[in-house]
């Protein structure tokens, strides 16, 4: 049985993100929350969770992620800047600014890139560690909702049910090489453009750690997970299906899926909808693998640690679950510790 | 008959069925609903060993992994507690049980009504091999009691009137024929009617009631071919084949009716309706008559009255009567069908749930649309407000505007088309619920739906308006098939992500004035 505790010191309002540090061995995690910091935690022992660090923002901060290693991290914040912080010193730096708020950020390892996406419509790049080169920005069609990166690709959901996929080799050589240009407009074509498998909002995306395809979400309590491969093959094995549903009284209650996130080792991926619940799936079995009990509010976000033992969780309340009202009690942090198989692919 | 049972089992088979505390789910037998418990539940994480309760699992957990066991895995949310100590079906509270107790009920009903419904569906269009049909059976003593009262009541008619008893009769020696289509049962009985007629006061004709009498017992499986008759025109045929079989002493009925009753006048009644409006008009012409005759078949021998005259008419000696009934049978033929035919009977869908009336054949089961319980209900309220889902359902707005216009706008549309407007009102206000309701309900159908809502409003004061709606219901029929339930989106803003929302809100709001002076 998986045992699972909550994290003592939590943010004082609703939790936009939450990030496991992908590097190996580091079982750090950053959240990033509305009540304009951006929190860094350790986990030790498996057993005990310590906040670190406490980075202040001008505004709600609405993503995080880390850099090329635990003392680098980026955040996306409502004042429209995006930030680079190293965790050392607690020095934070304006890598660029969008025109609205920025929604998320991602960081690619394999071609050190720093990718975030505003409410204006843009796509920024940045030059990840040193600057080579300025930041590069790319226009989108529609407002962008979620950005995820694998090793070769960077995938954009936006809204209208569009979605960009990229490929971070041609991202990352444009930019070198219109460095100088004016304004650094790219007028780059996307790898792929799709429309979401599925018919609402598209919520969350994350990519598969073996960079084959990617799983989005929708308001609508649906997955759809998708290959990059553009051949029929591939294409024909695209599905989509519905969770975090509730039959109440012959009405089916649907919940947002807020959070996907693919565990690093097995492949397999989680799901955290306003209705609180966790659920754990897996992609080429089409199964559900394990389903968690309720949480106390809507699940803002999950994350896998890079070993694949821990499973993070951040609930807060917010529209996904209905309420807006705040609640003690509400807000809160979860780490589970996976037993061996618990989300394994089950071997049949 | 056997077979369908098996199929449906009855409420107490479903009730007795054990199923599992945490997770609601119901097994053949004990020993397999504990095999589940052990896999699913009390089966411990780390070590894969099953215990048999959540007690035992967390003491295994404790003790051998030095962990807590807070909630029983795979378990509904509110079901997930150690407090109560399950194995099987024991330990479960009461009132849990009497909970599950009632879903198993509503859902069962629920199925029922469904399977109803969707068993009359191919009965429009062709059969109804589901239709619960059950043939009414009799006892033997029952029917020679009833057949005396008849005869009783024939002569003191016959000596009262004997003229005007037979302008009124024919609509019973009719529905004796017209049976024929429905059921082999009407052929036999005709014969007895037939001697009222033909030799009316002759004892001699009386020597064939035991023909009446016996006929009902093989009338009984006849009578469930009733439901394929209507659109079916060979059934009958056979039918009558069958029906004159049983009656070696009469040789001229037993070819009168296949000679005579050729497969169209079946096609012509819907049945469903004339069972609901014929008995008041038909009670009136046959008083002398037709009481003793009518238990044996109440409803189906009056429906059977409006096919019959003609083709009787051509057979039988009686003057009077191929006259008399036709223009009733033409009434009636005008007044149902239209009722029917545009509508496939939704307004009774409602009795569908009902039970049937003591004395009646079971309701027939109509091809209507399912209806959830609650459409129902308010169908049966006689109002129609949007289905509470529509309330909370707003990122399509165009969808909201739907209820409101599909209620205005059934009266105009029927009017016209209909006599009997309640009926037709009723039913289609009905329609356009179900239509509104699965529009709502199905996601998929969203983007579809979303096109067809604004031309509606449109379309609303015109002629087309019908054929639309037409349209878009039985898209949306075939949809509701699929998924019956009212969905209600939890965050249904399809433009505006939450974080955007959220954003907007004062205390989060950010002035890009404020960061312009600080650059």
């Amino acid at each position: 049985m998986s045992s699972q505790f909550a994290v003592s010191e939590v943010p004082a309002d609703a939790i936009s993100a939450l990030r496991f540090s992908p590097h190996p061995n580091s079982l750090r995690f950053a959240v990033a929350s509305w009540d304009k910091n951006v929190y860094l935690y350790e986990l030790a022992d498996g057993k005990v969770c310590t906040q670190l660090a406490k980075f202040e923002h001008r505004a709600p901060v609405l993503d995080v992620c880390f850099g090329k290693d635990d003392n680098e991290i980026y955040t996306a914040c409502l004042d429209w800047d995006v930030r680079r912080i190293d965790v050392a010193t607690g020095t934070q730096t304006v890598l660029s600014t969008h025109d609205n708020g920025v929604r998320s950020v991602v960081y690619s390892k394999e071609h050190s890139l720093v990718v975030s996406a505003a409410w204006d419509s843009t796509v920024h790049i940045h030059p990840g560690g040193e600057a080579e080169w300025s930041t590069a920005t790319i226009n989108l069609p529609f407002k962008p909702f979620s950005l995820a990166v694998s090793s070769s690709k960077l995938v954009v959901a936006m809204a209208n049910r569009a979605l960009h996929i990229y490929e971070l080799k041609t991202l990352a050589s444009e930019c070198k090489s219109s460095a100088n240009s004016l304004q650094n407009r790219l007028d780059i074509e996307p790898w792929q453009r799709r429309e979401s498998s599925l018919k609402f909002m598209t919520r969350a995306v994350d990519c598969m750690p073996n960079d084959e395809g990617y799983a989005s979400s929708s308001i609508e309590g649906r997955v759809a997970v998708e290959w990059f491969d553009p051949s029929n093959e591939s294409q024909a094995r695209k599905y989509a299906f519905k969770c975090h549903r509730q039959h109440v009284d012959d009405v089916d209650v649907v919940y947002p899926v807020n959070a996907i996130a693919f565990h690093p080792i097995h492949g397999t991926f989680a799901t955290g909808g306003g209705d609180g619940v966790v659920a754990i799936w897996d992609a080429i079995a089409k199964r559900r693998i394990r389903i968690y009990p309720k949480l106390a509010a809507s699940v803002a976000a999950v994350s896998f640690s890079s070993s694949g033992k821990y499973l993070a969780t951040a609930i807060s309340p917010g529209f996904e679950d209905g309420k807006d009202e705040l609640v003690e009690g509400m807000i809160g942090i979860f780490i589970r510790e996976l037993a061996e198989n618990e989300v394994k692919r089950k071997t049949k | 008959m056997t077979k369908k049972k098996r199929h449906h089992p009855d409420v107490e088979e479903i009730l007795s069925r054990p199923w599992c505390y945490y997770c609601e789910r119901d097994f053949d037998d004990l020993k397999i609903l504990i095999n589940h418990q052990k896999a699913k539940h009390f089966k411990c994480e780390k070590c894969g060993r099953r215990l048999n309760t959540a007690g035992g699992l967390s003491v295994h957990m404790s003790q051998v992994h030095k962990e807590n066991l807070t909630a029983v895995d795979n378990a509904l949310p509110n079901r997930a507690g150690l407090d109560i100590e399950i194995f099987g079906m024991e330990g479960i509270p009461e009132d849990i049980v009497q909970q599950h107790a009632q879903r198993v009920l509503a859902a069962y009903h629920q199925t029922q009504a469904e399977r109803q419904a969707a068993g009359a569906k191919p009965a429009a269009g062709g059969h109804g091999p589901n239709a619960p049909k059950k043939p009414k059976l009799e006892s033997v003593s029952e029917l020679k009691k009833r057949l005396a009262e008849h005869k009783a009541a024939k002569l003191a008619a016959e000596q009262e009137n004997g003229g005007s008893s037979r302008g009124d009769t024919p609509n019973p020696p009719a529905s004796g024929q017209n049976q024929p289509q429905t059921t082999s049962a009407a052929s036999p009985t005709y014969p007895g009617y037939q001697q009222t007629y033909t030799a009316p006061s002759t004892n001699g004709s009386y020597s064939q009631p035991p023909s009446f009498t016996q006929a009902p017992a093989p009338a009984a499986t006849p009578y469930q071919a009733a439901s394929n008759f209507p659109t079916a025109g060979s059934p009958p045929v056979v039918g009558y084949a069958q029906a004159s079989t049983p009656q070696p002493g009469v040789p001229v009925y037993g070819q009168i009716p296949t000679v005579a009753y050729p497969p169209q006048p079946y096609a012509q009644p819907p049945q469903p309706s004339f069972q609901h409006q014929q008995p008041p008009m038909g009670y009136p012409s046959q008083p002398s008559f037709s009481p003793p005759y009518q238990p044996t078949y109440p409803g189906q021998s009056y429906h059977g009255q409006a096919a019959a005259p003609r083709p009787f008419g051509t057979v039988s000696p009686a003057p009077g009567f191929p006259q008399q009934s036709p223009p009733m049978h033409l009434a009636q033929g005008v007044h149902s069908p239209v009722g029917n035919g545009s509508f496939p009977a939704p307004v009774r869908t409602g009795s569908v749930s009902l039970p049937s009336a003591p004395g009646l054949p079971q309701r027939p089961a109509f091809g209507a649309p399912p209806v959830n319980a609650f459409q129902f209900q308010q169908m049966h309220q006689g109002q129609i407000p949007p289905p509470p889902a529509h309330n909370v359902v707003h990122q399509n707005r165009p969808h909201e505007a739907s209820p409101s216009a599909t209620a205005q706008q059934p009266p105009p549309t029927i009017l016209p088309t209909n006599s009997s407007a309640d009926d037709g009102q009723n039913a289609s206000s009905l329609d356009d619920l179900i239509a509104s309701a699965s529009k709502h309900a199905d996601a998929n159908a969203a983007a579809a739906a979303a096109a067809a809502a604004p031309s509606e409003p449109q379309s609303q004061p015109t002629a087309s308006a019908p054929a639309k709606e037409d349209a878009t219901e039985e898209k949306s029929e075939k949809k509701d098939k699929e998924k019956p339930k009212t969905t209600r989106l939890v965050y249904s803003d399809n433009e505006t992500s939450p974080e955007e929302k959220m954003a907007m809100m004062p205390k989060y709001a950010f002035t890009p004035a404020q960061k312009t002076i600080m650059v």
